[in-house]
């Protein structure tokens, strides 16, 4: 397992920022917690993680525990008053567990590391530039979805990727488009919806068009996003802390 | 029951005060709803009659004036989720469901309401997809409903009040209805969901009366019953096999026929090896004593969620030059199917979407399969080249009608399932093939005002399909996916929609569009059509709403 011993206190980061360790989770580790997971726990908690009322495992919505040594410690004891039994679990197994249910249940197993948010937060709107297209916490004007609760909408990562490949981490509907009208008019932005008869876009400006499609002379899907790869930019400590910042955005 | 005499003075009555006035709900016997095709003006049963061909002979609206289709009225609905209920109407009074088992009665020129009926649904009942319901049945003055707590009710279609209420299985083993009965004589005819939850499946006949049992067929035999073997060692406990959607009758034969669902668990066919008799097939039961009179099973040892769960499209056309009962069907597994109805003889078979999943059929019907490695795309996807939004036929035009999904395939995940009353009973599961891999994918409902379907993940279309050939005779292509069903009339049309929210009426003979309204809701269910005082009437379920239109005259 990563363990990057990047200890950093709670008190630096504060419980606002729900990310307090510096954890790598290893594809290994996310797939063979998937394993423990559909055994042991899926028939309580669900395959989402969200049966029982008050906690969404995969969303990280929990009632008490915070760190990932407090879900070790919730499995070893169990909460048997509750109903749920104790386990007992190799160290392996547990860190397996944590990986899993950290990957918001990516079953692809793709590895990440989170790093510290407070940092991640210095990346997001230092180096990273991020800002120059994101609002930070979802005000003002900008070209780009807000994040302030994309940590609640989106598995870490999924976030990585959008981080290093945001060509693939694009939904085919957010594709951003250029079309030409019949009367030589050229409109370019992000598809924002269609159906059989239309498409509706917001073009650089933030303007809105709806397009009737009898009136397109050609339209082209861009295939790359208007976000930039990240990907040899950030070290890997950056791009963790990146992500334990983002993994904290849940909304208000 | 009203006289002819009394009905003339209700007319009479109606004219002279010049109030409107509805009919009242008059009987529907079991030789009327053998006799449907005779009063298009009505709409006796969810398929429009026992051939379930949702063909009508009505013929005021036309391809000539159907763009002068007018909005007449609308009712709201006010419970959330798709509303995929098929109105009755019998007599100018309209029969609809809403969920989650309410039921309406309103007047079908007006849309005003006489009465609604609340059942109180056990809030334990189990639902893997959707808490649907499909509509009411009707003989003599009793309407029935199947519940999402797996009971039967009988209900007054005077005044809205319960007869009497009897439950078929335990809910908390998952067992629900989101089916239409089917009344066969003196009958009522249910099939039960919930073969997500490791059920194992039924379809009984209940006496009107009492709803007491008259006859009861596993779609899972047990040990001795034919089919049987099917099955290794006591998989077939929670093997699946609902009947989700209403099934078909044929009175010259006597025989009911009705689609089984998918086998449980639903993606992991290595751990229940075998052909899994009888999921995914079609039964042809003795409509008196329920007995299995044939079957033919559309995919073997399903590894793909491809259950049946498409009302059987009876026909009586030219087969080789001679005349001939047959079954149509386009199944979820991507193939159009014909087959004789009265033997269940495989006569055709071809892929209707793309299929990758089999290669072609032997001798008796049985499909190659050929299945894809793990990882790959699997052609049609989960929901399949269609699902349970009933199709249509015309026998002026000899074609049949369906909704289908284009250029839409799965990745599927396979895993053990262990079996536990109530709980999904899945194995695995699956993803929408993206247009690269590992991009994120759109998810398989709607649950936004946005469209999340484009051209690379899969498109809707509506297509004809000549059965003589199982080719198209033409493609009307939509954008989003769609699970609207069809509508078809001698006048020469079809009617549907899709998630757009766009109602159709098409050209029967080409496909061409005649005539759209933009409804704002998706269609889930096909349109009905009926007449009262010689006025022609298509209604529509779109999102909320039903709209009701007709020509102005
Ligand atoms: C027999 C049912 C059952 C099983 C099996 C089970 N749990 Fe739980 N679990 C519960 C219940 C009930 C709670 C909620 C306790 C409460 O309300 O405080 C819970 C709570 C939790 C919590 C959240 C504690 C918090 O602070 O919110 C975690 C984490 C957790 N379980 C993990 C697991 C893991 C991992 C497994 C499998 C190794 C598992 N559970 C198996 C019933 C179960
Ligand atoms: C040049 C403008 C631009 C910059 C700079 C930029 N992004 Fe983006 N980002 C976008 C756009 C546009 C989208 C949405 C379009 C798409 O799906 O490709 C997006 C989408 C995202 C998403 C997905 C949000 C969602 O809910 O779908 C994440 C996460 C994200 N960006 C993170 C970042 C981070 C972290 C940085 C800085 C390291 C960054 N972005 C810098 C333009 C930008």
């Amino acid at each position: 397992m990563l363990c990057g011993g990047l200890a950093v206190l709670a008190a630096v980061s504060g419980r606002a920022i729900a990310q307090v360790e510096d954890h790598g989770y290893s594809a290994a580790d996310i797939q063979a917690g998937f394993k423990i997971y559909s055994a042991q726990c899926q028939l309580c908690h669900g395959p989402n993680g969200d049966q029982i009322a008050g906690i969404n495992l995969s969303r990280q919505r929990f009632k008490r525990v915070v760190s990932d040594d407090d879900i070790k410690a919730t499995v070893s004891s169990g909460i048997v008053s509750a109903g749920m039994p104790a386990f007992r679990f190799q160290p392996a197994e547990l860190n397996s567990i944590v990986a899993f249910i950290r990957s918001g249940f990516d079953t692809s197993g793709t590895p990440f590391k989170l790093g510290d948010a407070a940092r991640g937060k210095a990346v997001f709107e230092g180096k990273g530039g991020c800002t120059a297209c994101h609002a930070p916490q979802g005000e003002g004007r900008f070209n780009a979805p807000s994040l302030s609760a994309v940590g609640a909408a989106r598995q870490p990562v999924e976030i990585q990727r959008y981080i290093l490949e945001p060509n693939k981490a694009m939904l085919p509907l957010n594709r951003p488009v250029s079309i030409t009208l019949k009367d030589g008019r050229t409109l370019k932005g992000r598809r924002l919806n269609e159906d059989s008869y239309s498409v509706q876009l917001r073009d650089e400006t933030l303007r809105l068009h709806s397009i009737a499609k009898a009136d397109i002379k050609s339209y082209e899907l861009g295939k790359t996003s208007n976000m930039p790869s990240y990907a040899g930019k950030l070290s890997d400590t950056e791009l963790a802390d990146l992500l334990g910042y983002l993994t904290s955005l849940k909304g208000s | 029951m009203r006289t002819a005499l009394g009905w003339a003075f209700a007319l009479i009555a109606a004219l002279v005060m010049s109030v409107p006035q509805a009919a009242p709900a008059a009987e529907v016997s079991a030789a009327r709803i053998q006799g449907a095709a005779g009063e298009p003006q009505n709409w006796l049963t969810y398929g429009g009659g026992y051939s379930s061909q949702r063909y009508s002979a009505l013929t005021q609206i036309t391809p000539a004036n159907v763009k002068g289709l007018k909005s007449q009225w609308v009712l709201q609905d006010n419970v959330i989720g798709v509303w995929q209920s098929n109105p009755l109407v019998v007599d100018g009074v309209m029969y609809v469901t809403q969920r989650p088992n309410d039921v309406i009665a309103l007047d079908a020129k007006t849309g005003k309401v006489f009465w609604q009926y609340r059942y109180t649904t056990s809030p334990d009942a189990k639902v893997c997809c959707g808490s649907n319901n499909r509509g009411v049945a009707m003989l003599g003055d009793t309407l029935y409903m199947g519940t999402l707590d797996a009971h039967v009710v009988a209900i007054d279609a005077r005044t809205g009040t319960k007869l009497w209420d009897k439950a078929l299985a335990d809910l908390n083993l998952g067992y629900s209805i989101t089916m239409v009965p089917l009344v066969v004589k003196d009958k009522i005819v249910v099939g039960l969901g919930g073969g997500e939850f490791g059920i194992r499946g039924f379809i009984t006949a209940l006496d009107p009366k009492t709803g007491d049992e008259k006859w009861k067929f596993y779609t899972i035999p047990g040990p001795g019953e034919p089919g049987h073997d099917t099955w290794r060692e006591t998989d077939w406990e929670h093997g699946g096999g609902s009947a989700w959607v209403t099934g078909s009758y044929d009175p010259s034969l006597n025989l009911i026929y009705w689609g089984i669902g998918n086998p449980g668990p639903d993606w992991n066919a290595a751990q229940r090896p075998g052909d899994n008799l009888y999921t995914d097939s079609v039964v042809a039961l003795d409509a008196d004593t329920g007995k299995l009179k044939w079957h033919y099973q559309f995919t073997p040892n399903d590894n793909y969620d491809y259950d049946s769960v498409q009302v059987p499209v009876l026909a009586d056309i030219a087969w080789q030059g001679k005349p001939a009962k047959v079954m149509l069907w386009a199944n979820r597994n991507g193939n159009f199917y014909v087959l004789d109805r009265a033997t269940g003889k495989f006569l055709l078979g071809a892929p209707f979407v793309k299929v990758n999943w089999m290669s072609g059929f032997d001798a008796n019907g049985r499909p190659i399969q050929t299945p894809q490695p793990t990882g790959a795309a699997t052609y049609p996807g989960n929901q399949g080249g269609t699902n349970w939004f009933p199709p249509a036929f015309n026998p002026k035009t000899g074609l049949f009608y369906v909704s289908a999904w284009e250029n839409y395939g799965s990745i599927y995940r396979r895993e053990q399932a262990t079996y536990e009353p109530g709980k999904v009973f899945g194995g695995g599961g699956q993803s929408v093939v993206s247009p690269a891999p590992g991009t994120p994918t759109p998810g398989i409902g709607r649950k936004s005002l946005i469209n999340n379907w484009t051209s690379e993940t899969g498109n809707g279309a509506v297509l004809a399909i000549d059965p003589q050939s199982g080719k198209r005779a033409w493609t009307f292509p939509q954008f989003d996916v769609t699970e609207a069903g069809l509508l078809t009339t001698a006048s020469g049309l079809v009617f549907t929609g899709g998630r757009e929210g766009y109602v159709y009426a098409l050209d029967a003979k080409t496909g061409k569009e005649l005539w759209k309204a933009h409804l704002g809701g998706q269609i889930n269910m096909a349109p009905i059509t009926y007449a009262i005082d010689g006025k022609q009437y298509v209604s529509v379920i779109a999102g909320r709403t039903l709209v009701t239109f007709s020509l102005d005259n």
